[in-house]
């Protein structure tokens, strides 16, 4: 600004631009006439008429400049703008507030997974998995996180990957129909039966798949065909597995209404059979490929959430002597215990 | 600190806008105060650039504290719609408009070394205003550097519609446009003030107008295109408030473009072309208001908020009401100019003002018509039919009259010479018409017409070229002599006038023999399309960046020959629960085959089968080619040296 002062006091004094603007349309005029561009009678209008203007602007009064003058100005101006926004800025922005990008949230996280909420645990998740794209852990993972979080579209799309990159695991595949019936408000549509249907074929001893596939006929209006599925199931499930006697009853409560009762025709969420079923078959899975420790904190806060205390110290003790050189799987069992 | 200081620098551009303006108006009588007034404009600049930078890299690195970036990004969007959301939301689109406008002061500070003193010291201090108004507006009611208290894990995502390539580019063409007649409205504010306007004035403003122009026909053709396939509705322009409010202001700049000439060549119509140059920054800020108001429901409407409309309108009437008052006091002092006889150009391009603008107030009416007796409590909708039946036949008038205008002289000329050496051209159209009339099925008589109207205005332009260099009645060495010594602004106005034609041609053609077919396809299922068929192959599913999709293998055969294997998608974007369809063209010389994958349903066994939509859309590539002919006859006018002189090109 101050440059600009004293550049425009420097040049102040010349002659109107005007006058250079009207003499060179003159001269375009007579390129065009040599270069036979114009016709000749409009030559001489267009001349004439060019010149007219030439001296009327020549003939304008110029007004007094005063070059000198202004720096004052200029300075309390150039002083005062600043100030003004300072004053601005201060009522309405954040002064000091630091930038929040992404990556650096993320890195942040990252440090802290046990005392993340889901949608935090699936933004992690999503960053690990985008390292490591070729394990189906980590996508598996990334679904309950997801499913976790609200989001069961994100679920399966991970499921999806999980189930590209490990074929054959029928619990990924129970799992995904789970999340479709999530998506469909607990009904269990064509695509979840498609993915339950893939599951018991992987392993026909699938509970989840087995229990939710009858539960779809029995939905349908094939109540006996469901029935007989879940009595096949109540009847392959040991004799003291707490999830019998929930099946049992729901078995007798179904045959009794001749249907689903209405409440519960569409649950948003498997019921607690159901989940009894799952974390019995993820004890179960524990038992006979015991290293996996993303399984074992979810096994700990399974037990911890149905309210079995016993089982939940005894899967915490176990996990606790296999994993006590590894700081991050204890945190992640303590807080998964409470 | 990023985000911060670029709210510092947005508020310290608003105070040396107001530097600027205060600087600029005192600035008349002394100089150092002008000096410093450019040195705010430039400053301005800079701090509006700052603030943008900021925001850039706020989304770019997703950080979502920052309210806008929350609501209008994702950690999973590609780079480039990273930065094009950036201006793609109200908030930061403002701050561009901003930008642009700071730009252009800036612009005329540092390249205006040709202007008198005084004139661009006022020019200076009323675009000062200008943006002192609109930078307020946007720190204050709009900021897009606000920051959020609770910060959310994840952002919300830009409307996948608006997650396009030619999306991305065609708001900053737009706005390099709308906002440029800001400088024509400085100028012509400033020159009432002063209380003279002539034909050094209209030169100083014409290259301004030029560039505006220019861009703003880019940035219509650019959303006409993204309109055509982005949408996937097979048009291209569909009358919507929007694409109107983008259109009254090109009518209005097309308008000055050629009254400026006029002040320019003969120092008449000055008063006219001043009105017309705070017209055509009005109809922009109409434009501004009618999108961001929420009084108007579109398919391209921003999310809405109505008090920011009544801000809006605020400063629309406070500038435009100002300017328009200083013109009803200052408009009868001005010198009348030159005189012309009734057959003149002068003549001729009044009849094109008059075309143009009653054009205008067509589309105005039509565009405001649902609102206003909406007021009175019906809803009415506008569409179509009404233009065609009054827009389009004023605008046929226009250009039935268009290659008249360069063949005439100024002053006093010869209409009947000059629709003598347009005879080869009206045969050539008329040919062209009755060829069209007689061969393509179906017979239409009026789109033949239509077309005929298309050769008139390319064999006319031509005509004037032609008649121009002598060619076929002098020897060549004369012609070659003449023709590298036309001026390119000449060549611009003949390539404009050209690529008018041109967009006649595609639009006629298109509209009136435009094929379409839709029907529900099982894999392996046929669909005709006139000459054509359309067969999908397959459906896959695939997983994109930020969306899932279905992507069909659509084939197109003519007469058993394969002629075009397409991919149409229909993607889902998560973030935002959204569906979009991704069109596939094949292009056959001038004409396209358009499929769109439409939503799965049940066949009529039972089977999955999808909604299969195909149209085959003649000469399509004429209706964006000609506008962009028309937008390079107005950059190359630009360039010609003789505005070179006085003020430099834009930024």
């Amino acid at each position: 600004m101050l440059r600009g002062a004293r550049a425009a006091s420097a040049r102040a004094v010349g002659e109107d631009p005007a006058l250079a603007v009207h003499r060179r349309q003159l001269a375009e005029i007579d390129d065009l006439a040599v270069r036979g561009l114009l016709p000749e009678g409009e030559v001489r209008t267009a001349r004439a008429e060019a010149g007219r203007r030439l001296l009327a602007a020549a003939d304008a009064p110029v007004a007094a400049l005063d070059p000198g003058s202004g720096r004052r100005v200029v300075l309390a101006v150039a002083v005062l703008a600043p100030l003004l926004a300072l004053g601005l800025y201060f009522t309405i922005g954040a002064p000091g507030r630091p930038d929040l990008p992404y990556k650096a949230r993320l890195d942040e996280w990252r440090k802290t997974p046990e005392s993340l909420d889901p949608p935090r645990i699936a933004a992690v998740m999503r960053a690990i998995v985008a390292q490591r794209p070729g394990d189906p852990e980590g996508f598996e993972n990334l679904a309950a996180a997801e499913l976790a979080s609200g989001d069961p579209m994100a679920a399966s799309a991970a499921l999806r990957r999980a189930i590209a990159l490990a074929p054959g695991r029928a619990e990924l595949w129970a799992a995904l129909g789970e999340t479709f019936m999530v998506e469909g408000d607990g009904r269990i549509g064509p695509d979840a039966r498609a993915a339950f249907g893939e599951a018991l074929g992987l392993d026909p001893r699938s509970l989840s798949a087995r229990y939710f596939l009858a539960r779809a006929d029995i939905a349908d209006g094939k109540v006996e065909q469901g029935l007989a599925g879940w009595r096949a199931l109540v009847a392959s499930l040991p004799a003291d597995a707490p999830a019998r006697a929930a099946l049992s009853s729901e078995i007798d409560a179904v045959a009794r209404a001749g249907g689903l009762p209405p409440a519960e025709a569409a649950p948003a969420q498997p019921d607690e059979a159901a989940i009894r079923g799952m974390v019995e078959g993820l004890a179960a899975r524990l038992a006979t490929q015991p290293d996996d420790p993303q399984g074992w904190v979810q096994l700990v806060r399974a037990w911890s959430v149905l309210g079995e205390t016993g089982k939940r110290d005894a899967a915490l003790a176990e996990a606790r002597a296999r994993y006590k050189n590894n700081p991050d799987v204890l945190r992640a069992l303590n807080e998964a215990a409470r | 600190m990023t985000a911060e200081l670029g709210a510092f620098a947005l508020v310290l551009a608003l105070a040396l806008s107001l530097a600027q303006a205060v600087l600029g108006f005192a600035g008349v009588r002394r100089p150092a105060l002008a000096g410093a007034g450019e040195g705010a404009a430039a400053a301005a600049f800079i701090g509006v650039a700052g603030a943008f930078a900021a925001v850039v890299t706020a989304f770019v690195t997703s950080d979502f504290s920052l309210a806008n970036v929350a609501a209008h990004s994702h950690t999973a969007k590609p780079l480039l719609y990273k930065v094009s959301a950036a201006w793609g939301s109200h908030e930061g689109s403002m701050l561009f408009w901003c930008m642009i406008l700071t730009g252009y002061g800036a612009a005329v500070a540092v390249f205006g070394r040709g202007l008198p003193a005084r004139l661009k010291s006022r020019v200076l201090g009323v675009q000062g205003l200008l943006g002192v108004l609109f930078l307020a507006y946007t720190v204050f009611a709009s900021n897009p550097l606000a920051r959020l208290a609770e910060v959310p894990v994840e952002g919300r995502s830009l409307n996948p519609l608006l997650q396009d390539p030619a999306l991305a580019f065609h708001p900053p063409m737009l706005y390099l446009g709308y906002v440029g007649f800001s400088v024509v409205f400085s100028f012509a504010v400033a020159a009432l003030i002063e209380g003279r306007v002539d034909a050094a004035w209209a030169r100083w403003v014409r290259p301004w107008t030029l560039a505006a122009w220019s861009m703003l026909t880019l940035g219509i053709t650019l959303g006409a295109f993204w309109a055509y396939y982005e949408l996937g509705w097979g048009g291209w322009w569909g009358w919507d408030p929007v694409e109107n409010a983008s259109f009254m202001p090109w009518l209005v700049g097309t308008a000055l473009l050629h009254s400026a000439i006029v002040t320019e060549k003969r120092g008449a119509l000055s008063g006219w072309t001043v009105f017309l140059a705070l017209a055509a920054f009005t109809f922009s800020m109409l434009g501004a208001f009618l999108v961001r108001s929420g009084v108007l429901t579109s398919v391209h409407a921003f999310a809405v908020d109505p008090s920011r409309g009544v801000l809006l309108l605020s400063i629309l009437g406070l500038s435009s009401g100002a300017a328009f008052s200083l013109f009803a006091w200052r408009a009868p002092a001005l010198s009348p100019g030159g005189v012309f006889a009734p057959a003149s150009r002068e003549s001729l391009i009044v009849i094109n003002n008059i075309l143009l603008t009653a054009a205008t107030a067509t589309v105005l009416l039509g565009t405001l018509y649902p609102l206003i007796t909406e007021a009175f409590g019906t809803t009415t909708s506008v569409g179509a039919p009404y233009f065609n039946l009054t827009f389009v036949p004023l605008l046929c008038l226009a250009l039935l009259v268009l290659p008249l205008g360069p063949l005439t002289a100024w002053k006093r000329g010869d209409i009947a010479g000059a629709a003598d050496r347009l005879k080869i051209a009206a045969g050539l159209a008329v040919l062209g018409g009755v060829a069209a009339f007689g061969i393509v099925s179906p017979r239409k008589a009026l789109a033949s017409a239509g077309l005929a109207l298309g050769f008139w205005l390319i064999a006319g332009s031509l005509a004037e070229v032609v008649e121009r260099v002598r060619a076929f009645r002098a020897p060549w060495p004369e012609v070659r002599r003449r023709l590298t010594g036309l001026p390119r602004g000449a060549w611009g106005m003949t390539l404009a006038h050209a690529g008018m034609g041109v967009m006649v041609l595609g639009a006629c053609f298109e509209t009136s023999w435009k094929v379409e077919a839709a029907e529900a396809l099982p894999v392996g299922g046929q669909l005709r399309l006139g000459a054509y068929e359309l067969t999908l192959k397959d459906v896959g599913t695939i997983d994109g960046t930020n969306y899932l999709a279905e992507r069909g293998q659509v084939t197109v055969t003519r007469g058993g020959r394969t002629v075009c294997a397409m991919t149409p998608e229909r993607r889902f974007y998560p973030a935002g629960r959204q569906n979009t369809s991704e069109v596939a063209l094949c292009n056959r010389g001038l004409d396209q085959v358009y499929v769109v994958l439409g939503e799965r349903r049940a066949g009529p066994a039972g089977e999955p089968a999808w909604l299969v939509r195909g149209y085959f859309n003649p000469w399509v590539q004429l209706i964006f080619l000609g506008p962009v002919l028309m937008a390079l006859g107005g950059l190359l006018s630009l360039s010609d040296r003789r505005l070179r002189f006085a003020v430099g090109k834009t930024a």
